[in-house]
């Protein structure tokens, strides 16, 4: 195998994304292919893509609307690297999220979700409006390790702390992200959440410091 | 003519609109009051004209931003206020005697211009107003260029908008400032269409999208007219895509920028000052303030390009009145002495030298405790 090559390849995989190309990332995907670079590693090539933009996120080089093409692009070349046999990724985190009940708002969630997929974590998107029952049953059904919830309006947010109770009580080890435009830190802390994050842009990272914290059994400070 | 349409106003115990009176006679109106502030308390319009004109009131004023919360006080659901504005007028009066401030929100909820252009939108009991976005009226790029043009005098919720402000100036005159909050022509877009779309079309199909903007514009300038007809002094375009939660600076400039100018020249045009209210993060005052010269921006996030309160009053002070920015999310929570003490160092951080009213960065929350409003109210004339 020529390293090289291989290595110029992955490049243009991490540029196509990174300029939402989607013809580029075709054309590159075709390449690496045909160069016999492994699914996976093409897979990593293009989440390299999207979070070198999700680090960059907001800035004046990628602003929101190119972030949300560069994401697109990434799930189309994702559907054609796809062999069927992903459900099961071993090793990936099983996370659920979802918009509580009553609100329509998924623009935020859509970002969130994309994020955690391209992450390593495998995601079940509950979609909307998703009445508290079905955030238990899933919790239950998917051995869902992470519960990401989101609300973008305050009438809606007050579910929040009924819906942490009843996952605590089903399954207290479930680390319970929160997040939307009425909330912040203390808000979070008061629901009982694990963690908050207040954009796409530290989600990872503070996804990553709750599941710390509950692993440890610390008090979120 | 301008003397005639003065006298006229308050005949009509309206209150005349700011750009009748020539600049040199504001600052003298301006500050005489800042001198009489120092002895007596002032009118809301007093107050108002002194902060507007960078001098310092008698304490800084207050604009709570209570919209849908108002229903509180009469026991109206989140649905009756949207569809019947008798009840909406009902509440934001009974509000503005209870709760007070000075410059106080007219309007029914986010929905009202998109509704009119025929977005289905779906009325909650218990929770705003918002579109059914299932059943979106702008279903790809193309639809953009199908958007039918509507006649204000038909358009239902519009209408009630306008019959609310005849109302609350009739009622209410010279002792409080109502101010309608207009929507955006990319946010009108984005209720028929979704946000996320929008933001995606804008860079995959942005001559599409600026046709939509031009059919929307063209709409809400006649809204605005018909506001402004009322004897309205202000007016609050809401341009949230002006920020980093918007499109992006560049974008924004190209897109949305020019048809906001355009809105701001009409408001300007009718002798009323634009407030402009923005509560994304790190929004572009530059930008805002280049394209329509806002008498007042209310925000609830920093500017994109300063570091801290200090800067910003620093960097925009001077060229604009700042409302804000206490956080939603503690006027939901927080206790009153949490609340009272962020009044006062959003005030400590903003009030010297005036252009500055206290208020929420974004409307209060429609189902949080009033309790807050009151102490917002309150801590300004306590500590601004």
């Amino acid at each position: 195998m020529d390293s090289e090559k291989n290595k110029e390849t992955i490049s243009l995989l991490e540029k196509a994304v990174q300029d939402h190309d989607a013809d580029g990332l075709n054309k590159a995907i075709d390449l690496a292919l045909t160069l016999g670079i492994p699914r996976n590693e093409i897979r990593q090539a293009l989440f390299q893509g999207l979070e070198h933009e999700r680090r960059k996120m907001l800035s004046p080089e990628t602003p929101l609307p190119k972030f949300l093409l560069s994401i697109d692009v990434v799930h189309e070349g994702l559907k054609r690297l796809s062999t069927g046999d992903e459900t099961g990724k071993s090793g990936a985190i099983p996370l659920v999220i979802g918009v509580v009940e009553g609100d329509p708002h998924d623009l935020g969630k859509n970002i969130i979700s994309r994020i955690y997929a391209a992450s390593g974590f495998q995601v079940f998107d509950l979609g909307v409006q998703v009445p508290l029952e079905t955030f238990i049953r899933s919790i239950t059904e998917k051995k869902a390790k992470v519960l990401a919830i989101s609300s973008m309006i305050s009438t809606t947010m007050v579910q929040m702390p009924e819906i942490i109770k009843r996952v605590r009580a089903i399954s207290p080890d479930t680390v319970i992200m929160v997040g939307g435009a009425p909330l912040d830190v203390s808000l979070a802390k008061s629901f009982g959440a694990d963690g908050y994050a207040e954009s796409a842009v530290t989600v990872l990272e503070e996804t990553e410091a709750a599941m710390e914290r509950v692993s440890a059994k610390e008090k979120w400070q | 003519m301008a003397s005639m349409d003065i006298i006229n106003s308050i005949r009509k115990k309206h209150i005349p609109a700011v750009g009748l009176i020539p600049d040199s006679v504001l600052d003298f109106l301006a500050g005489l009051a800042s001198w009489r502030g120092r002895r007596s308390k002032l009118t809301a319009i007093e107050r108002l004209l002194t902060t507007f004109r960078h001098k310092e009131p008698d304490h800084v004023p207050c604009a709570p931003l209570v919209g849908g919360a108002y229903r509180q006080l009469t026991g109206a659901t989140f649905r009756e206020f949207s569809l019947d504005s008798n009840k909406a007028i009902e509440a934001g009066l009974l509000g503005s005697d209870i709760i007070g401030g000075d410059v106080l929100l007219l309007g029914l909820d986010l929905t009202v211009e998109a509704s009119d252009f025929g977005q289905a939108t779906i009325y909650p009991e218990n929770s705003t107003a918002h579109p059914d976005y299932t059943k979106p009226l702008i279903k790809d790029h193309t639809d953009y260029r199908k958007l039918k043009r509507i006649d204000i005098k038909t358009a239902p919720r519009m209408q009630k908008v306008v019959e609310m402000s005849k109302v609350a100036l009739e009622k209410k005159g010279l002792s409080a400032i109502f101010v309608p909050v207009v929507s955006s022509p990319l946010s009108v877009l984005a209720m028929m269409r979704g946000a996320e779309q929008v933001f995606k079309d804008c860079i995959l199909y942005p001559a599409d999208v600026m046709a939509g903007m031009e059919t929307v514009t063209s709409v809400l300038i006649d809204y605005i007219n018909a506001l402004c007809d009322t004897g309205l002094i202000i007016v609050a375009p809401d341009m949230l895509f002006a920020s980093k939660s918007g499109i992006g600076q560049e974008l924004w400039e190209k897109m949305e920028g020019p048809f906001g100018q355009e809105i701001a020249d009409v408001i300007h045009g009718r002798d009323c000052a634009v407030a402009i209210h923005n509560c994304g993060d790190g929004p572009y005052f530059d930008s805002m303030i280049k394209f329509m010269q806002p008498e007042a921006v209310s925000f609830a996030c920093l500017p994109d390009d300063c570091k801290d309160r200090k800067e910003m009053k620093k960097k925009y002070g001077a060229e604009t009145t700042f409302i804000g920015n206490v956080e939603t999310p503690l006027l939901f929570s927080g206790s009153p002495q949490q609340v009272i003490d962020e009044c006062r160092r959003v005030i400590d951080d903003f009030a010297d030298g005036g252009g500055f009213i206290l208020g929420p960065g974004c409307e209060y929350p429609p189902n949080a405790n009033l309790l807050n409003a009151i102490i917002m109210v309150q801590a300004a004339e306590i500590y601004g």
